[in-house]
């Protein structure tokens, strides 16, 4: 079945393009360029996945997430963005988006990141998996202690090999896991960022928007 | 301004008094009672006659204009107020009267008549001296305020042009940019129009160098670990039309040693688009506590380390002596059919 997906995104070129790509693998129900046309319009469409741009004339793609999820808490958001900036992508994601892939990801890709995100699963691309270890390290240096503010062993492992272009599959077989596994590994990892109200992802945030 | 007429065949004197009443459609009687009335204040009314006969019979504007101050000086001297006070009055209001009528304007960029100002502040100086309570303050508060007046515009003038200024070498900094990086990159683009995966690489190079520029360390110079492997993904993109995935966590500043393990991984990025016949590349760097980190991995064709003829030196004397060199190491996994992986550790 055909996944009923929602495109927002402000640059009316790429958003055909994604349209015409994704139109075997997934159903475009609507589609929107700023914050304030895309809120009520999902509100009503309630789509199953929302494909979301970070960057937003009218704000950032977490303000259409706030504006959603109160009152449609059934729709998944995945970021799609060429956006660089660590900070934006993680706070796009502590938002309550649940993965994010680059603009440049192949149509094949970007279909699977939709069905995972629609089953509930969490997407993490390589560079976002690099973010993560990133803004994770920077609290760990620190010496954060609750559960939520540090990664085990293990699911550093997983994101690591994330990072480093493996898919899940690979990952299980490398690490002896079930994909499954792999899978809840991951969603933890993301559980955390979005739970974790430690103030070493906050400053994390602000010491790399200084450099 | 209103115009008054002499009226010749109803006069007394000049037909001043006439004039106005039949401008007022009032009797003229009134009229001549009033002014009569009002040369006994100090001979007021004998001036203000004057000084309306001139404006009726289109005299020169000051010789009105003095007629009428002076009427008026009249009028208020026998009122009570001090002369001095009067004389500042009039000052005043000639010096309001000339803003009025030069079209003056204290908003910026009008034009605010100095001498009539200057008239202004005399007449409000005389006046308040010779009637307020604070008189030792009144000197130097108008020196002050003088000195506002015109000072102040030009420091407001010259705030706006400073403002202006560093908009517009804003503005050329960034149109140069442009022009270096963006437009060359276009004109590139439509020369290989015909070649799709130099077009991509071309836009994905400039891509990744307009977010570094946006959103990076903002040095045009690389200066970093995480931008020189940009570059190097970059550099390997575009000679050999692959993609190259980047990720990294954490970042340090580059050095030799820093310098020698980019290059490593670049070799290796560079066998990958080479021999493993794919169309995307993953590397990843990781800086720890204790050691930097390059993963390059690719899903290729993979080979047997035994196999390679002895005359590729890529993987020894580019890889592995490199970063021995540098007092890191570097090992290769690789599996005939299902990629290879280059690890390169390089302590800190």
């Amino acid at each position: 079945m055909r996944r009923r997906v929602f495109l927002v995104d402000d640059h009316v070129l790429f958003r055909a393009g994604v349209r015409g790509e994704l139109s075997t693998v997934a159903e475009i129900v609507g589609e929107a360029g700023s914050v304030a046309e895309a809120v009520p319009q999902i509100k009503e469409l309630d789509p199953e996945v929302v494909l979301l741009d970070v960057h937003l004339p009218d704000g950032g793609g977490e303000a259409v997430i706030a504006g959603v999820a109160q009152e449609r808490p059934g729709v998944k958001f995945l970021a799609l963005s060429v956006s660089d900036a660590a900070e934006d992508v993680i706070s796009v994601i502590r938002a309550g988006a649940r993965g994010y892939v680059t603009k440049t990801i192949s149509t094949e890709e970007l279909g699977d990141a939709i069905e995972r995100v629609a089953e509930g699963d969490a997407v993490f691309s390589p560079r976002l998996a690099g973010f993560v270890l990133d803004a994770f390290a920077a609290g760990e240096r620190v010496g954060g202690d609750a559960e939520l503010d540090v990664l085990t062993p293990r699911e550093r492992e997983v994101l690591q090999l994330i990072a480093r272009g493996y898919r899940y599959k690979e990952i299980a077989a490398r690490l002896h896991l079930s994909i499954k596994t792999v899978e809840a590994h991951v969603s933890s990892v993301l559980r955390k960022l979005q739970l974790s109200s430690r103030h070493e992802l906050t400053r994390w945030a602000a010491e790399r928007r200084l450099i | 301004m209103p115009t008054l007429e002499l009226n010749r065949d109803d006069r007394v004197i000049a037909g001043v008094c006439a004039g106005i009443a039949k401008q007022l459609d009032v009797d003229a009687n009134v009229v001549r009672l009033l002014f009569a009335v009002l040369a006994l204040a100090g001979g007021a009314g004998v001036l203000l006659y004057f000084a309306l006969w001139a404006y009726g019979s289109g005299r020169r504007f000051i010789l009105v204009a003095v007629l009428a101050v002076l009427a008026l000086a009249a009028l208020l001297d026998t009122l009570g107020l001090s002369t001095p006070a009067v004389i500042g009055a009039t000052l005043v209001v000639a010096g309001l009267a000339m803003v009025l009528r030069r079209g003056g304007s204290v908003r910026a960029g009008g034009s605010l008549p100095f001498r009539a100002a200057a008239l202004m502040m005399i007449g409000a100086v005389i006046l308040l001296s010779h009637t307020g309570s604070t008189r030792p303050f009144i000197g130097p508060g108008a020196a002050v305020g003088m000195l506002l007046l015109i000072v102040g515009p030009w420091v407001w003038r010259l705030q706006e042009e400073r403002g202006e200024k560093i908009r517009l070498e804003e503005r050329a900094a960034v149109a140069a940019r442009v022009h270096d990086s963006v437009l060359q990159t276009l004109a590139l683009v439509q020369r290989h129009a015909d070649d799709p995966v130099r077009v991509s690489a071309l836009a994905r190079r400039q891509e990744r160098e307009l977010r570094r520029w946006l959103y990076g360390s903002g040095v045009t110079e690389t200066a970093s670990l995480a931008d020189a492997l940009a570059d190097a993904a970059a550099d390997v993109e575009e000679l050999h039309g692959i993609r190259v995935e980047l990720a990294s966590a954490g970042d340090v500043p580059l050095d030799e040693r820093v310098g020698q393990l980019v290059l490593a991984a670049r070799e290796a990025m560079t066998n990958a688009a080479k021999y493993a016949g794919v169309s995307e590349v993953s590397v990843y760097a990781e800086v720890t506590a204790s050691e930097i980190e390059v993963f390059v991995r690719d899903r290729g064709a993979g080979f047997d380390r035994a196999a390679v003829p002895a005359g590729r030196r890529g993987i020894a004397e580019s890889i592995e002596a490199r970063l021995a060199r540098a007092g890191g190491s570097a090992s290769v996994w690789s599996e005939t059919g299902s990629g290879t992986e280059v690890e390169l550790r390089l302590p800190r």
